[in-house]
């Protein structure tokens, strides 16, 4: 009885910490949703430029992957914006491209990026190896990953100050302006285009600072983008299309089914337990869970 | 109704996104050359398997050049690489083009056991040798094609044979957890290993598959510790295996024994990966650098300089089939399809991979008998501890508890 009462909070516990990081990842994607109306489908290559900039840093510089994060975001903001200014942009300008086709410049991007990085990496795989990889935390007889537990805090505290961004400064608030209404927000008086480049920016920055939480934890290959890119998109739509907490909310209900699903059920079934909630979560509540909020 | 079509357009997309090209190879060669296709993947996800196989190639290339071994009569032997892409589609048409358009004298390469098998099966109805390197399931020399030869693989189910002996004299499990991932590798190298624990009458006590490429490990890994088996045996890819012994450590799960069926516990990257949790992890393989072969150890130090990179049992088979490639066309009478099928018969060679001859046996035709080992990693180094006779270090048996290390 006793094993089963550890297993379980074991598995709830280890669940919500990789749900915390899934959700830093997936609000990035969700910000640029709901700003630019596209699905970024470069996501997952984003997060996977974010890791190879950490990796770069702890290995020829020696410095800490939590650490090289703080040097990962600003990298990967500068190249978000640089991808929204010089390539996407060009084509949202133009009314006669549909979103959808937009999407397909994010395809492509990936692609330039994934295999750029081959170019330089090879397909090997690498990793970092922090001296608290491996270090664990022991609640009872239930073992925590110390990485997951900082890098859980860590994502939640992102959340919080993206949250705070958000509503309370200016910056924050043209955001969201034109996301809820672009044409408005420009009668406004926001510089909307600004305003896309910067978005992009932050939804890069955040994936990288994702991958960056993830790393100690993880490995690193130039296709791991495509995990990110899937999984990024399925608590998007849990959460509710371009909603910052249904992503939050989102990653924490996916990442906490995921573990379940592991124990209980398979670890083979482990990604079929995301996928079904993806389908009935569009069956029956295609608002997703801001759709919940609202009503 | 609008976010509907997006959805569906994204969808369309990824599912888009699987279909990856690649370009091809080849070139023009002149005809008075002793031509060998060398089919591989050199790129897709097995390309970085190809490109260590071809890399192996390449260089026991230079070193029979060296010793003018490369040159029968006053033709040279020349390599042409195809790419195969890891795709069975791709890897039929590289066998039609190399023998129909490129008039080749014989076939090498074959790395996953779908696209060897496909290969195999176009070089027996275009009548045409092919010496396979990698591919290792059992039905490719299983079917009676005579034109086919495998020298440095052993049939899949083959790859455990050293481990069961072990088993036998040492381990004695009374029961055993399977773990494998839900590929086709992993599947049917676990279906092997549970067909013969039934014969043998051990108990199995947990059996489960799991998704490739998880983060978190430990819902399956306290399932399992609750069945508190003997043994473990787990079938992984590479960057899996070190996650796994990782996560053990972490959850102070001692076992008396974890062995792996080869792949990924094997390889460098398992323990730059996992570190300290990989000492005393056991693995069953085809090849080590440090097995007493003659020439293996050399053949380790050489790839490493040369190429900045450790090399495993892929490029040790690719290396030394093309030892075997040169001394069948060496001997060969005529350089004939035929000529070269039974000079290929008449193989008997010592290579890395230890001596190498075609026999016909278990319903196998032109078949190396395989020498199987046990390894086991002790500070970063893989020491081969069974059989007796070639082992580099003594086996540890049971491995000390995590608490104890």
């Amino acid at each position: 009885m006793e094993d089963a009462w550890i297993k379980f909070g074991q598995t709830v516990i280890c669940g919500i910490l990789l749900g915390g990081m899934y959700s830093l990842i997936a609000i990035g994607m969700t910000l640029i949703m709901g700003v630019m109306k596209i699905v970024n489908l470069a996501h997952g290559a984003l997060v996977m430029v974010g890791m190879y900039v950490v990796y770069i840093c702890a290995t020829n510089y020696g410095i800490d992957p939590y650490i090289g994060m703080f040097i990962a975001m600003p990298v990967l903001f500068f190249l978000g914006c640089l991808i929204q200014k010089y390539m996407i942009n060009r084509l949202v300008e133009v009314d006669s491209i549909l979103p959808e086709n937009q999407v397909l410049l994010t395809v492509g991007i990936m692609l330039v990026l994934t295999e750029g990085i081959r170019l330089f990496f090879k397909s090997d795989y690498r990793s970092v190896v922090t001296s608290y990889s491996s270090d664990t935390l022991y609640i009872g007889a239930m073992s925590i990953s110390v990485p997951l537990v900082i890098g859980f805090i860590i994502a939640m505290a992102f959340t919080f100050l993206l949250h705070m961004f958000l509503t309370k400064s200016d910056l924050g608030k043209s955001i969201r302006a034109t996301a809820q209404d672009r044409d408005a927000a420009i009668f406004m008086g926001v510089n909307s285009s600004k305003i896309t480049m910067i978005t992009f920016g932050l939804g890069a920055a955040l994936a990288a600072a994702g991958g960056s939480l993830l790393l100690p934890l993880f490995y690193l290959f130039p296709d791991v983008g495509h995990l990110f890119t899937a999984k990024s998109f399925i608590i998007t739509i849990l959460g509710g299309l371009g909603s910052t907490w249904g992503a939050a909310i989102g990653g924490l209900v996916i990442g906490l089914s995921e573990s379940l699903g592991a124990t209980y059920i398979s670890m083979g079934y482990k990604d079929v337990v995301g996928l079904v909630m993806f389908i009935l979560v569009l069956l029956f509540l295609p608002g997703g869970i801001r759709s919940l909020v609202k009503r | 109704m609008k976010n509907y079509r997006k959805i569906l357009t994204v969808l369309l997309l990824l599912s888009f996104l699987t279909l990856v090209t690649a370009g091809c190879g080849g070139g023009g060669v002149s005809s008075d050359a002793v031509k060998v296709g060398v089919i591989l993947p050199l790129t897709g996800s097995e390309a970085m398997f190809g490109e260590m196989e071809k890399n192996s190639f390449d260089m026991a290339y230079e070193e029979l050049k060296a010793e003018g071994k490369t040159t029968i009569g006053d033709k040279e032997i020349v390599l042409m690489y195809e790419d195969d892409q890891g795709r069975q589609d791709v890897a039929r048409s590289a066998t039609e083009k190399l023998v129909n358009q490129d008039k080749v004298a014989m076939l090498s390469g074959g790395y996953s056991s779908a696209c060897t098998n496909v290969i195999a099966g176009s070089a027996q109805t275009l009548n045409t040798p092919f010496l396979i390197v990698t591919g290792s399931s059992d039905d490719i020399t299983k079917q009676g094609w005579d034109f086919v030869f495998r020298g440095t693989a052993a049939p899949a189910s083959m790859y455990t044979g050293a481990f069961w002996d072990m088993m036998e004299k040492v381990v004695k499990p009374q029961s055993v957890a399977i773990i494998f991932e839900n590929t086709d590798f992993g599947t049917s190298s676990s279906k092997g290993f549970r067909e013969e624990c039934q014969k043998r009458g051990i108990n199995i006590v947990f059996d489960q598959a799991y998704e490739h490429g998880a983060i978190d490990f430990k819902p399956m890994l306290a399932n399992l510790r609750s069945t508190n088996p003997d043994m473990i045996f787990a079938t992984s890819y590479v960057m899996d295996a070190s996650m796994i012994v990782k996560q053990m450590k972490e959850l102070n799960f001692d076992t008396k024994l974890f062995v792996g069926n080869g792949a990924g516990y094997t390889m460098p990257e398992f323990y730059q990966n996992a570190g300290a949790a990989s000492d005393f992890v056991a693995s069953t393989s085809l090849w080590v650098p440090n097995v007493s072969w003659q020439g293996a150890s050399e053949y380790y130090e050489k790839y490493k300089q040369k190429y900045g990179k450790e090399p495993d049992y892929h490029g040790a088979q690719a290396y030394a089939t093309m030892y075997v490639i040169a001394d069948a066309l060496n001997r060969a009478e005529d350089l004939s399809n035929t000529g070269i099928q039974s000079a290929l018969k008449d193989t008997d060679i010592q290579t890395i991979m230890g001596p190498i001859k075609f026999v016909d046996w278990a319903g196998f035709t032109n078949q190396n008998e395989p020498n199987t080992y046990v390894v086991q990693w002790t500070d970063g180094k893989l020491e081969v501890i069974w059989p007796e006779e070639v082992k580099s270090a003594d086996y540890v048996y049971p491995v000390p508890k995590w608490s104890e290390r």
